[in-house]
C-alpha cells in the first residue's frame, strides 16, 4: 500500500514539474492564426520560445535556409556571430528561437506565461507598408452567412469602408 | 445600419459600394442580430479579430475610409454617422459628411473632398511600436477569450488599453466581455464623463459642402 502511495506521489510530482517548467501545451499565434506545438522544449532554462524547425515552419511559413530565414521572396539573414542565439542542436533535432527572431525583425510579442501562449504581432515595416502607396490594405472576412469577401473584390468601384460594433 | 441602407440605395447604381465591418469579438452572436434587423443590400462583414481596426490603425467606431476605383485611399479614418442619434456625444452633424460622399461619388477625383497624397500622409502617420504592442496584446487577449480563458484574457486586454494611443475600440470591446466595473474598475459612461467636454471623436477636418444638405 505504502509503495502505491509513493508511486502516485511520484506521478503527481512529475506532472507538477512539467507544469512548472513550461512544458504544458504551447500555442503560437502568428499572422493571426494559432498553432499548437506538440514537442516539449528542452531549453527549460530559457524564457524564449524555442521550437523544432518543423514546428517553426508549420506555425509561421518561414523556412531556415543557408541564406537566412525565408518565406517566398523574403529572407532575413541571421547574424553570423550570433547564430547560436537562434539555432540550437539537441540530439538529431534542430531548434529555433522564435523570440530572438522576433527581436531581430522588430516584431512585437505578447506572452501569457500561465497558458504558455505567445502572440506575434506585425512587423512595423509591414504594418506601415501601405503608407508609401496609399493602397487600401486588403482583408478577407465573412458576411452574416459565413461567405468570405475581400476588400479588393471591389476594385473598379468607389468603396466606403465603415467599421461599427454592437457594443 | 438602416440609415446606411437608405443612403446606399440612393447611390448604389453609381459604381459605389459600402463595405461595413463589425468589430465584434462575439462575431455573429453579437453583430448578427443588428445585420438581420437592417437587412442591408450593401456588404456587411463580421470581424471577430478586429483586423480592420489594426490594419487601418483605427481607434473608435464608426470610422470610415474612402477608397477609389484603383484601390487607393482618398480620405481616411473619420467618424462617419449616417444620422444624428449620437450627436450628444459626437458633437457632429452627419449631414455634411453624407453630402461630401455624394459629391465624391458624383465627381470622383475632381471632388473637393478628396485629400492629396501629402495631406493623407500627414493624417495617416506610421504606427508607433506602442500601438503595435497594443494590437498584439489585444490579439492575445481575444485568442484567450475565445479559447475559454476569459479571466486570463483580462490582463492582456488591460495591457492593450494601457498603451498609447487611446483606443476606444480596445476598451469598449473588453468592457463588454466582462463586468467592466468589477474587472476594469470603470465603464463606458464613467470614461465619457471623464472627458469633461473634450470630444470623444477627433474633430473632422473637411471643407464646407458646396450644396447644403436638405
Amino acid at each position: 500500500m505504502r509503495t502505491l502511495f509513493r508511486c502516485l506521489g511520484l506521478i503527481f510530482l512529475c506532472s507538477m514539474a512539467n507544469e512548472s517548467t513550461g512544458q504544458v501545451r504551447r500555442v503560437v499565434i502568428y499572422d493571426d492564426a494559432a498553432t499548437e506545438l506538440h514537442t516539449p522544449s528542452p531549453f527549460t532554462q530559457s524564457k524564449d520560445l524555442w521550437m523544432t524547425l518543423a514546428e517553426f515552419t508549420r506555425a509561421t511559413g518561414f523556412v531556415v535556409k543557408p541564406q537566412g530565414v525565408c518565406r517566398s521572396e523574403l529572407c532575413f539573414p541571421l547574424p553570423k556571430q550570433r547564430e547560436a542565439d537562434f539555432l540550437g542542436q539537441r540530439g538529431k533535432v534542430t531548434w529555433f528561437n522564435l523570440s530572438e527572431f522576433a527581436r531581430l525583425v522588430k516584431q512585437p510579442v505578447a506572452h501569457d506565461q500561465k497558458l504558455a501562449t505567445w502572440c506575434f504581432g506585425p512587423r512595423q515595416d509591414v504594418q506601415n507598408g501601405y503608407l508609401a502607396t496609399l493602397d487600401a490594405p486588403n482583408f478577407t472576412l465573412p458576411d452574416r452567412s459565413g461567405k468570405p469577401h475581400s476588400l479588393w473584390d471591389f476594385r473598379g468601384k468607389k468603396v466606403l469602408l465603415i467599421t461599427w460594433a454592437s457594443w | 445600419m438602416p440609415g446606411w441602407q437608405i443612403f446606399y440605395h440612393e447611390l448604389k447604381d453609381k459604381n459605389f459600394e459600402i463595405v461595413s465591418v463589425a468589430q465584434d469579438t462575439g462575431g455573429v452572436k453579437d453583430a448578427g442580430p443588428w445585420i438581420d434587423k437592417a437587412n442591408p443590400e450593401y456588404i456587411a462583414l463580421i470581424d471577430e479579430q478586429h483586423l480592420v481596426t489594426k490594419l487601418y490603425s483605427m481607434v473608435n467606431v464608426p470610422t470610415a475610409v474612402w477608397i477609389n476605383e484603383q484601390g487607393k485611399i482618398v480620405r481616411a479614418n473619420e467618424v462617419a454617422f449616417v444620422d444624428d442619434r449620437f450627436k450628444s456625444y459626437s458633437h457632429l452633424d452627419s449631414g455634411p459628411y453624407l453630402e461630401a460622399i455624394r459629391d465624391w461619388v458624383a465627381k470622383g477625383a475632381r471632388s473637393s473632398f478628396i485629400l492629396s497624397e501629402d495631406e493623407l500622409k500627414k493624417r495617416l502617420t506610421p504606427v508607433s511600436p506602442d500601438r503595435l504592442m497594443a494590437d498584439t496584446e489585444f490579439s492575445l487577449a481575444e485568442y484567450l477569450y475565445h479559447a475559454g480563458h476569459g479571466t486570463e484574457a483580462i490582463s492582456h486586454f488591460k495591457g492593450a488599453q494601457r498603451l498609447p494611443p487611446d483606443n476606444w475600440n480596445y476598451k469598449r470591446q473588453a468592457w463588454l466581455l466582462s463586468d467592466a466595473d468589477r474587472d476594469y474598475g470603470t465603464n463606458f459612461t464613467k470614461e465619457v464623463q471623464k472627458l469633461n467636454g473634450k470630444p470623444y471623436y477627433a474633430p473632422r477636418q473637411m471643407p464646407e459642402p458646396a450644396n447644403k444638405p436638405n
